[in-house]
């Protein structure tokens, strides 16, 4: 039997706790140079129909560590590109004995009606303006090599928060895990109602960050300029930027992240990007354990019984 | 042939009739109705209606027969055998197919194709399309269509955008005495997106179908009927705020009917379960007010007609994404027990309020002989048998239909059309109580 990772939202806390207690064992093991054991090899597939290098070789990174065979199809390579439906081409995989999918989609929603047909483990890497659970897995672990709890801290999620499917799973990750989340950002890119969200909205930038311990940027898509959904970048930037100036309202020791890729000098200035408080090198490292973590989670039925006490360090 | 009904709840609005009593009909016209009919026990078949609510044949005036050209949705005859099973005697059916009904040529293919012998023995009462190829541009030759036998015209599938189109299309249709069924929604707030704008498409990050689209073309609609005095009928409601435009229309004076379907008092962009392409309609679910208010304006008459919307699609083109799945739902099936599950027995409509909605009233837009059991006002008799308490759920695997897309499945219902009487053509659900018939069968062993 398996599972799916769809959403964040459909996660226990304790689910999530299980996911990230598990990265962190495997990154000790691989920054360790030790080989991973017992881990039973896989074949899964990686399915990109939408354009994709960081998520897709943070994949294949996880994989690769695991020791599972992978086989990648991407949208400009394959049948995706003739037309084949969906389910078509999920049912050409469940034939070739594929054991599990990595499936990142444009649309909302495609995880879920691929594991309609699918029959085994699906691993949701980006659906459309909905979630993208592994990236949050992630940041949570990011998090949590900066602070002992995730419990009580003050997170904003700053910028495109309507378009933007990183911000949906880590609102529902942090605040399942109990932090207090923000959306921080111009109304007209806000949700057109967080009333089934977590999270409350802040339309100034320096009320939304204030005292917060996290600083989560997200990217500024250049469509929404076209979409006429900004007067301009200058404006966005003079407004909602995270730099040097406006990080100084945060608290002192803020935690500066940014999910990639970073529209340097638009939502981040150089100074935030790089500087002391960022940790956003340190996000798409951990990207790599939370997705071997993905990886093995979706083909067990029930939480792993636990081979080791938590030691010394985070407690998730 | 002779068929009496017996000791059933007769239902005619269009004399307001409500009496328990019987129907003659013979020779396919109805010839006697009332609470004084005696009957004689000379009848080829006697239906103890007792319990029963005895109809005029419903009227669906928004239906999607799918032909010319997309058969592989539904064609004439499942169409029409799924109008027959719900308890509809004439439908209209909708001008968007491939080609688009722009011309007297389709219209007679269609008129054919609805009297042929596997047809489902309904009345199919064609609508066309407004404008040539439906494409919103150029309105189409409406005396020739119309001498061809349309009932309506309407943009339905591309709503007009442009207002000198729509107001030309209206001068026409003033002149020729035809009533437009209009398509609401403005493409510039509406392109792209696939459910209601709210907590819900915020939730999901679908893209969203806010309710201005719709209520700004129903109220440019509504002014443009009044300043040009033409006949229009709004298709869809599903907001307040819609609903509002239309009443403030009726009330200054502008000849303005409007339509709803089940699903905008039955259901509410909260019933939909995760990305359920089942769900996908435009207008789209909306939410609890508007379901309230939807449900009030039915009751107060400004909204005159339910009406399907019955618009099947086939299986593969609904196992896609959301946002990739095609609109619509179909409706003839489940029309009866939805109303009277989340209308009629709440309370929000009486029995014969939900027939005129459901049979009077459309017949009166589109001008049909139709929706009444008075005698000599319809070619044919037309009669449905209702059920108003059997409890049943609903299993599109055993519909008529080809489209199998509804959010109803599995849903119970509570009131069902059991029998429909269309002339010589006569449906019995698989749930009519065959012990309630008692035929007559000494002229049969005459006969033989």
């Amino acid at each position: 039997m398996s599972r799916n990772l769809l959403s964040i939202r459909h996660l226990k806390a304790d689910e999530i706790r299980d996911l990230i207690k598990t990265a962190q064992d495997f990154k000790k093991h691989v920054t360790a140079g030790k080989p991973i054991q017992n881990v039973p090899r896989r074949t899964v597939g990686l399915l990109f129909f939408e354009a994709s290098t960081r998520t897709r070789v943070s994949f294949e990174q996880a994989a690769s560590y695991l020791g599972y065979n992978i086989s990648v199809f991407a949208a400009q390579s394959s049948s995706l590109s003739k037309g084949e439906t969906l389910k078509d081409t999920v049912l050409t995989l469940k034939g070739e004995r594929i054991e599990a999918l990595v499936i990142r989609h444009r649309s909302s929603g495609s995880p879920q009606l691929a594991a309609r047909f699918f029959g085994g483990p699906i691993v949701n890497a980006g659906d459309g303006e909905h979630e993208h659970p592994t990236q949050a897995l992630g940041d949570a672990l990011t998090i949590l090599e900066q602070r002992k709890t995730i419990k009580g801290l003050k997170i904003a999620i700053v910028g495109d928060v309507l378009h933007s499917r990183v911000a949906r799973s880590n609102a529902w990750l942090l605040s399942k895990l109990g932090a207090e989340v923000r959306f921080v950002g111009p109304k007209i890119l806000m949700p057109a109602s967080n009333a089934l969200l977590p999270g409350m909205i802040y339309n100034d930038l320096l009320p939304g960050i204030q005292d917060c311990d996290v600083v989560m940027c997200l990217r500024l898509q250049k469509e929404r300029m076209a979409d006429g959904l900004l007067s301009s970048i200058g404006q966005y930037r003079r407004s909602y930027q995270i730099n040097r100036e406006t990080l100084k309202i945060a608290a002192p020791d803020c935690l500066v992240m940014h999910p990639g890729p970073i529209n340097r000098g638009v939502e981040v200035d150089d100074w935030a990007a790089d500087g002391p408080l960022s940790v956003i090198q340190r996000q798409i490292e951990n990207g790599i354990f939370v997705r071997m973590a993905a990886l093995t989670w979706v083909f067990e039925t029930k939480t792993k019984p636990k081979a080791t006490k938590t030691k010394k360090g985070a407690t998730v | 042939m002779k068929i009496i009904l017996k000791n059933g709840r007769i239902l005619d609005p269009s004399t307001d009739l409500d009496v328990i009593g019987n129907v003659i009909i013979e020779d396919e016209q109805i010839a006697e109705i009332g609470d004084d009919v005696e009957i004689e026990e000379d009848a080829d078949e006697i239906i103890d209606c007792t319990g029963l609510w005895i109809t005029p044949g419903l009227v669906d005036m928004h239906t999607h027969l799918r032909e010319p050209g997309e058969d592989h949705k539904e064609t004439i005859v499942t169409g029409t055998q799924a109008a027959a099973a719900g308890g509809f005697t004439t439908i209209a059916c909708m001008p968007n197919t491939t080609p688009p009904l722009d011309t007297p040529t389709l219209i007679d293919y269609i008129l054919d194709k609805a009297s042929a012998p596997d047809a489902g023995g309904v009345f199919v009462a064609p609508v066309g399309a407004l404008t040539l190829r439906n494409l919103g541009e150029k309105v189409a030759d409406l005396a020739a269509l119309k001498k061809a036998g349309v009932v309506a015209v309407s943009d339905e599938g591309c709503p007009t955008q442009n207002a000198l189109v729509m107001t030309r299309a209206m001068e026409f249709c003033q002149q020729l005495d035809l009533p437009i069924m209009a398509h609401c929604d403005e493409a510039s707030l509406s392109e792209g997106g696939c459910m209601n704008e709210g907590p819900v498409s915020s939730l999901l990050g679908l893209k969203p179908l806010p309710r201005s689209a719709e209520e700004i073309m129903v109220m440019r609609n509504c002014l443009l009927a009044l300043h040009t005095d033409c006949h229009v009928h709004i298709m869809r409601v599903s907001t307040w705020g819609a609903v509002e435009m239309v009443r403030q229309a009726k009330y200054l004076g502008a000849r303005v009917t409007c339509e709803t379907c089940p699903q905008y008092f039955a259901l509410t962009d909260e019933s939909m379960k995760d990305f359920d392409p089942n769900y996908k309609t435009t207008p789209p679910l909306r939410t609890p007010t508007d379901v309230d208010l939807i449900a009030q304006a039915l009751a107060d008459g400004t909204i005159d007609v339910i009406a399907s919307d019955h618009s099947p699609h086939a299986a593969y083109e609904v196992q896609v994404p959301f946002d990739q799945a095609p609109f619509g739902m179909v409706g003839l099936e489940s029309c009866v027990g939805v109303t009277l599950t989340f209308l009629t027995h709440p309370g929000h409509l009486s029995p014969l309020e939900t027939i005129r909605k459901l049979s009077t009233a459309p017949a009166q837009i589109l001008r049909l002989e139709a929706g009444t059991l008075s005698p000599g006002e319809t070619p044919v008799a037309q009669v449905t048998l209702i059920d108003p308490e059997l409890e049943w759920t609903f299993d599109v695997n055993k519909t008529f239909s080809k489209g199998k897309n509804t959010p109803f499945h599995g849903e119970k219902l509570k009131g069902k059309a059991v029998w429909t009487l269309c002339g010589s053509e006569i449906y019995r659900d698989q749930s009519f109580d065959e012990s309630r018939s008692q035929v007559d069968m000494s002229e049969q062993s005459i006969e033989n």
